[in-house]
């Protein structure tokens, strides 16, 4: 029962984060290829992949494979805690309307116009700064990825559930981007990065404990009850600074 | 490297801060009562508590903000 609960969370966390961020990252690709030569957004998203692509190398097998176990917990479980603490933070702010809410479509929008304002790109020449901001974003968002799902599948379970995790999200992204724009407005992004938040910060914990000696009661269960202490005093904090901005309007 | 930065720490010095000093902490306990069963016992949920903590911290701009 623990494993299967360590499984279904590593799964549900890998698969909502990687969706997330590439949805971002789509957001980008789309905006500069669409105001600019779609060829010139590939060619930096294509780069950007290439990085990437050495940073798992890097990550993976260089770094993670030779560390002992117990400090790759701690590292480990730092790493989520400083991901998930941050999502969390934007969520209550998020659901408690103290800020924006998240939006890969108003993402997209902003980026059209950043990129309308630049001059066009010369004929023949290569488009530099359409290249850049695609490869830019491709490449912050594709990185929060790499660390996230390496991370997770340090887990309990190893890296299968994180790695299908993110199969799934990739498969359904991608399936996305070809019936965009629509199904993006409607997506509850802001409560989706949320519950991203309670996962990797549940996780954060987790690790940080057993790389410390800690034993959790219930074993990988205890990754339940640690969500649940999250998304109590979540709620809590939700709830308080939704009063506090009711109390004082802007 | 101010994108890299805010990818890593996030938007705030609380956060990451409150982050550090939880490590800090664990590790000093776990140096001086490691072998102890409280901390085996009881530490993961210190160490709950200390993040819950730091967590409260960064939002506390929002609290008495406007």
């Amino acid at each position: 029962m623990a494993g299967v609960t360590a499984f279904l969370l590593t799964l549900i966390g890998a698969a909502l984060a990687v969706g997330l961020e590439l949805l971002e990252a789509m957001a980008i690709v789309l905006a500069v290829g669409s105001t600019r030569r779609p060829r010139d957004a590939v060619i930096g998203a294509a780069g950007a992949v290439a990085l990437l692509a050495l940073a798992v190398v890097v990550v993976g097998p260089l770094v993670l494979a030779r560390l002992p176990l117990a400090p790759l917990q701690v590292v480990i479980g730092t790493a989520l805690l400083l991901f998930g603490l941050e999502w969390l933070r934007k969520g209550v702010l998020r659901l408690a309307g103290a800020r924006a809410p998240s939006s890969s479509l108003q993402e997209y929008l902003e980026e059209r116009e950043a990129m309308e304002a630049l001059p066009p790109p010369e004929p023949g020449k290569p488009d530099w700064p359409a290249r850049i901001v695609a490869g830019k974003g491709v490449l912050l968002e594709g990185l929060e990825v790499v660390l996230i799902v390496a991370a997770l599948g340090a887990g309990p379970q190893g890296l299968a559930p994180a790695v299908l995790g993110a199969a799934v999200a990739v498969v359904f992204v991608v399936g996305l981007g070809f019936v965009l724009h629509r199904p993006l407005a409607r997506l509850p992004e802001s409560h989706l990065k949320y519950a991203v938040g309670v996962v990797l910060s549940s996780f954060g914990v987790f690790f940080l404990g057993e790389g410390l000696g800690v034993e959790w009661p219930g074993h990988d269960a205890a990754l339940l009850y640690l969500a649940v202490a999250f998304v109590a005093v979540s709620q809590a904090q939700i709830h308080a600074v939704a009063v506090r901005h009711r109390e004082v309007p802007a | 490297m101010k994108a890299l930065r805010k990818l890593v720490l996030g938007e705030t010095w609380t956060l990451p801060l409150g982050v550090f000093a939880t490590l800090a902490l664990a590790l000093v306990l776990d140096a001086v009562a490691g072998d102890t069963p409280w901390w085996r016992h009881a530490g993961g949920f210190l160490l709950l508590a200390c993040v819950l903590i730091a967590l409260a911290v960064s939002l506390a701009p929002a609290w008495r903000r406007r």
